[in-house]
């Protein structure tokens, strides 16, 4: 039962990636004019043109092109940049290490600030830590990444610089020196996929130390931070989970902008390269792979909620 | 129809009126929400009458001034004065994020109400096709679109608005899908259908006054995350095109002097964060005013 269920999930997901793939070749390539004239410029020979669209299938029509497209991005070849001729997984694949470098420090940075203030807030509840983490929260959800990220900026580097303007790894020489280059836009996207999980963790968190269990611990003499750390916590990190893979999914889009906001040589600042440019190629390679992370992470949400729940699970 | 008298036929407007009026005190969240969006909407309605400058106007100062009691936030690289330029955006910035939250809410919402009551073959391909666009994540898919729409369109306000309806509309229309199915099982939609009423008027007359709350509070939610998004396309630079007073656009332009002159950067960045706040916060409280939860995160 609950492997067919896993497995219609694995599936769907499957399918959404292939629907996935058919909106972003369409958009990125059948949309515009003539791919040939734009990348080759105004003075290109109609030679030159008929060559280019030649190598890049220009001449087939649509529907033969994205399955060629398909079959190459399946075997991991998404083809030559338009810009530099490159091969694309050669331009993506430093880039992507480093996008997903950012995003582990910021994942790591993420769950100790969400455990930390949504146990003081549920404590607390009501009482000054509590609406003052409440008032941060909203903070932080109103911010967008790009405000959130300038203040850390002016604060952290420029008022009090303790770290780089600029996040340019490459110069980074020692362990130490990386870390310092990437802590300011890892603590935006930490803080930014934090101010969910806090309310989230926080909600279930009083519902859990409300309930008869826990009433009971602490009636038999344990000690407070032992009922909340042993007795409650852990459960009511459950229903956290979900929100915690929602927020990968999160960081995949989120990363553009603060990337951006840091000057990191990130995926996301490719993406907003590649469209200034339009080199197609690169966009398609880029947004399935976002989009696949996405998914991705949202199919283990999904999963996640399956296994967890005992109803389904025993039935 | 004596069964369907939990469900009200008054409109959204007058049953929120008769909420307000029963309640005992508002929610703090809404006061202070109404009182933060009050600012932004006189802002928006009377700063010609008293702006100092014009936005586009330059070389009104030395580049990148301090402020000073003559320029509140100093001026940006053009010798603009920052503070009427902040203020000059704000009917702008209300008014995009508004508008496209707003076609966004029409159109999705109808074609998930649609599509609920519809149901089988149209609902399955629709709601597959929706899947797979809420499968992009947000900020991408609004690059991809405007990507798609080619460089002659670029800075257009309209396309931007377009982009946003667009990015919003798989994702209310899957919200109002599910709150069409839960209303389906009520009795009145089955009266309606015996009647022999048209889809559409089942959809407009039956459907949608009984869904307005929650889209209601939908609408709030996506109007709260609007000037983010249209904040953070402008300052990637796919969103409105200078001299236009966006203040995302503005952080943009003016963080090649966030040493020496913060406040040009910190002065749009601020504004455009307090009408979020004041967004959410009026949302929040409508939505405990009308009893409903409000759903954030994994945008």
């Amino acid at each position: 039962m609950v492997s067919r269920l896993i497995l219609s999930r694995i599936v769907t997901a499957l399918i959404t990636l292939l629907a996935v793939s058919v909106f972003i070749f369409w958009a990125s390539e059948v949309l515009p004019g003539d791919i040939a004239a734009r990348v080759l410029g105004r003075f290109a020979t109609e030679e030159g043109k008929q060559v280019f669209r030649e190598r890049l299938h220009l001449d087939k029509p649509v529907y033969e092109r994205y399955w060629l497209w398909l079959q190459g991005t399946v075997h991991g070849d998404f083809g030559v940049s338009l810009v530099n001729q490159r091969q694309v997984w050669d331009v993506i694949a430093p880039k992507l290490r480093n996008t997903l470098l950012l995003g582990c420090y910021a994942f790591v940075l993420y769950v100790p600030i969400s455990v930390l203030l949504a146990t003081l807030s549920a404590v607390f509840r009501e009482r000054w830590p509590d609406t003052l983490i409440s008032f941060f929260t909203l903070l932080g959800l109103s911010a967008p990444e790009f405000v959130l990220g300038t203040g850390l900026l002016i604060t952290l580097g420029v008022a009090i610089p303790i770290f780089p303007v600029m996040s340019l790894i490459e110069l980074a020489k020692t362990p130490f020196e990386t870390i310092r280059t990437l802590t300011l836009p890892a603590i935006t996207l930490a803080i930014v996929m934090a101010v969910y999980a806090i309310r989230m963790l926080r909600g279930s968190l009083i519902e859990v130390l409300d309930s008869e269990y826990v009433r009971m611990a602490t009636l038999k003499g344990l000690p407070r931070y032992r009922v909340v750390l042993w007795h409650a916590l852990p459960n009511a990190l459950v229903p956290t989970l979900n929100v915690t893979a929602l927020n990968l999914a999160y960081l995949v889009g989120g990363v553009v902008v603060v990337e951006q906001v840091f000057a990191y040589p990130g995926l996301g600042s490719l993406l907003v390269g590649a469209i200034f440019v339009r080199d197609a190629p690169v966009i398609e390679a880029i947004a399935l792979i976002a989009s696949g992370i996405y998914i991705l992470a949202n199919l283990f949400a999904d999963l996640m909620g399956v296994l967890l729940n005992p109803r389904l699970r025993t039935s | 129809m004596a069964s369907s008298t939990v469900v009200s036929n008054q409109s959204i407007i007058a049953r929120l009126f008769g909420r307000l009026a029963r309640i005992r005190y508002l929610p703090t969240s809404l006061s202070v929400g109404a009182i933060i969006l009050a600012v932004y909407f006189l802002t928006a309605l009377t700063s010609s009458f008293w702006v100092p400058y014009e936005y586009s106007q330059v070389g009104i100062g030395p580049p990148f001034s301090q402020p000073s009691l003559e320029h509140l936030f100093g001026t940006d690289q053009l010798g603009r004065d920052v503070f009427s330029r902040v203020v000059n955006g704000t009917d702008k910035e209300l008014f995009l994020a508004l508008t496209s939250t707003l076609i966004a809410l029409t159109g999705g919402g109808l074609l998930g109400l649609l599509s609920g009551l519809v149901g089988g073959w149209f609902d399955e391909i629709l709601m597959r096709m929706f899947d797979a666009l809420i499968s992009i994540p947000l900020l991408i898919f609004a690059l991809l679109v405007m990507a798609a729409a080619g460089p002659d369109l670029s800075g257009n306000l309209v396309l931007l608005m377009a982009v946003v309806a667009i990015v919003y509309m798989p994702r209310i229309a899957r919200m109002a899908r599910a709150t069409a199915l839960d209303l389906l099982t009520r009795d009145f939609v089955t009266v309606a259908r015996t009647r022999g009423e048209s889809i559409w008027s089942i959809v407009w007359r039956e459907l949608a006054p009984n869904a307005s709350g929650v889209l209601l509070v939908e609408f709030g939610v996506r109007a709260g995350y609007a000037p983010i998004l249209i904040g953070s396309l402008g300052f990637l630079g796919f969103g409105a095109r200078p001299p236009i007073p966006e203040w995302g656009l503005m952080v943009s332009e003016n963080r090649a002097a966030i040493v020496s002159a913060p406040a040009a950067v910190l002065a749009p960045a601020l504004a455009l964060a307090g009408l979020v706040i004041g967004l959410n916060l009026f949302t929040d409280g409508l939505a405990r005013v009308l009893g409903r939860q409000v759903q954030r995160g994994g945008i």
